[in-house]
């Protein structure tokens, strides 16, 4: 590896600098810092309303801020036009309702980015398509419409569409809130398999077992604030504050 | 709240309950009772007809010669003519006037909002006078069918207009924000994800508005134009066969709308990818 990807390897792939938001009166983001550093994946908890989608949406301008900084590899993050266009291609992003393209064919949502973005053959996206869903586990569905598979079935394509676009990282913005129960754990064990690969990953969640578990670093925000961060086990184990504590029993015994 | 696929129950079952004892025989009660009096009505209207002596075969005669029905085709073809030109100019005019207005760039959204409103407001037949009195007077001259086409498609492209915005406007934003994530530009987004999405919502309305258009086009009179109702009323005239004539007319125009709304549904089957959420 040359001295200048050994470089680059120490810019957090992410950066948010004193970011704040509000929605009329009310303080969204308040001075929110963090950084994600290449092949970590960072979890967000927190109570509804405490913010965390609204920052993870920030990060490719689904949202935008009212001050503060967001950094992508060092790079200030486009405020709009074709340099935003390609700074999102460059992150993946999952969404809760999954957000297929309701009038395409599940192979066509995954190539329509490589071949109207990236430019791609058919052929070329078709086939990196194929390997994605198969790698999901939908490969079968390639040829049906969104509505025709289960909510399970649906998240994973959308990871898949996300995967084809090679992204350097991925925001996923409450990924299993809108599957029944018994599909959470499928489109889990994608995402755990991702983070082995070594995906840089952003994930709001209430999944907590997935957070112990796959987590590099917690962050919980609570009001629009980041409260507490660090590594799951201390999080889970050891909350510094109050408000983590307190948050952490109202989950407990579910 | 799962996604998977449902079948949208039938708008029947979906706002009244089924009906029980009492209320089906109160339902065969009216049922009867509204048939004898259409029938009723049916046979005072014919036996009116006859004593004024408007069932006489020399009213009706001339619809078994066959020049008779080689003109209303002549008048026929002219409508359809009409009709499709001005359909397909208000399809395109309609459509950039709303991504005009949603564009985002103030003077353009303005402008396009004032244009659509005031062709949406505006009476086709004022824009066929405007056409056809005020144009040529400044040295345009065009042809009978230029000056009732664009009149009737510029009155359909407002309501066009906003019928696309009102598609538009039904496809979640999710389907937006997604389009975004993966790099797609706004334009892109529009024309891949949500304009084709928005039109299949809307196609009921676009049909509904085409059969305006057949409608509209039998004010073709004033410019003198061969349609189908300017024919009619040179047979009328021919014949002294108003009631006829007339009858015949409105059957035929029932027939072509008929005919528009089974294509539409043939064709909302044939692109109909099922979209349900």
């Amino acid at each position: 590896m040359s001295q200048d990807s050994a470089a680059e390897k120490n810019v957090p792939v992410i950066e948010l600098r004193h970011v704040d938001k509000h929605y009329g009166d009310l303080h969204v983001l308040r001075d929110v810092n963090l950084t994600v550093s290449r092949g970590e994946v960072l979890v967000v908890i927190g109570p509804s309303g405490s913010g965390k989608s609204t920052m993870c949406r920030t990060i490719n301008r689904l949202e935008t801020i009212d001050s503060g900084e967001i950094l992508i590899e060092g790079e200030p993050l486009p405020q709009e036009g074709r340099d935003l266009a390609r700074m999102r291609s460059e992150l993946g992003m999952v969404f809760q309702q999954f957000n297929l393209f309701a009038h395409k064919t599940i192979l066509e949502n995954v190539t329509l980015g490589p071949r109207e973005v990236l430019g791609q053959s058919k052929e070329e996206a078709e086939k990196y398509a194929m390997e994605l869903l198969e790698r999901v586990g939908v490969a079968e569905q390639a040829h049906k419409v969104p509505a025709q598979l289960s909510g399970g079935q649906q998240q994973r394509a959308a990871i898949a569409r996300s995967l084809a676009m090679r992204p350097k990282a991925m925001m996923f913005d409450e990924p299993t809130s809108a599957l029944d129960p018994e599909m959470i754990n499928e489109v889990l064990d994608v995402m755990v398999e991702l983070a082995r690969g070594g995906m840089t990953m952003v994930v709001v969640t209430h999944e907590m077992s997935f957070a112990r578990r796959v987590a590099d670093r917690v962050v919980f925000m609570a009001d629009g604030q980041i409260v507490e961060e660090g590594s799951p086990d201390e999080f889970f184990d050891h909350p510094k504050t109050q408000r983590a504590r307190e948050f952490l029993d109202s989950i407990k015994g579910h | 709240m799962s996604a998977r696929t449902q079948t949208a129950p039938s708008v029947r079952t979906a706002l009244y309950e089924a009906p029980g004892p009492r209320t089906r025989r109160r339902i065969a009660i009216g049922t009867a009772v509204s048939a004898v009096l259409l029938a009723l009505l049916v046979a005072l209207v014919v036996r009116q007809f006859y004593v004024t002596g408007q069932l006489a075969p020399r009213y009706w005669s001339f619809l078994l010669e066959w020049p008779t029905w080689r003109f209303l085709l002549q008048g026929f073809v002219g409508t359809v003519e009409v009709a499709l030109t001005a359909g397909a100019i208000a399809l395109v005019l309609g459509l950039a006037l709303m991504l005009g207005r949603t564009s985002g760039i103030a003077p353009l959204s303005a402008a396009c909002r004032v244009v659509t409103d005031f062709f949406r407001g505006v009476p086709s037949l004022l824009l066929i006078y405007f056409f056809f009195l005020v144009v040529p007077q400044y040295g345009i001259q065009m042809p009978a069918f230029w000056m009732l086409t664009l009149p009737v498609a510029l009155a359909a492209s407002g309501v066009l207009a906003e019928v696309f915005r009102a598609g538009v406007n039904a496809v979640p934003k999710g389907q937006v924000e997604a389009a975004y994530s993966i790099g797609l530009s706004r334009w892109k987004t529009m024309g891949l994800i949500v304009l084709p999405q928005a039109i299949r919502y809307v196609i009921p309305s676009l049909i509904a508005q085409l059969v305006v258009v057949v409608k509209d086009t039998t004010v073709a009179y004033v410019v003198s134009y061969p349609d189908l109702m300017q024919n009619a009323r040179v047979l009328i005239t021919n014949y002294d066969a108003l009631l006829s004539m007339y009858l015949v007319v409105a059957v035929i125009y029932v027939l072509i709308n008929f005919a528009i709304n089974k294509a539409s549904v043939y064709v909302a089957h044939r692109t109909g990818v099922k979209i349900i959420r």
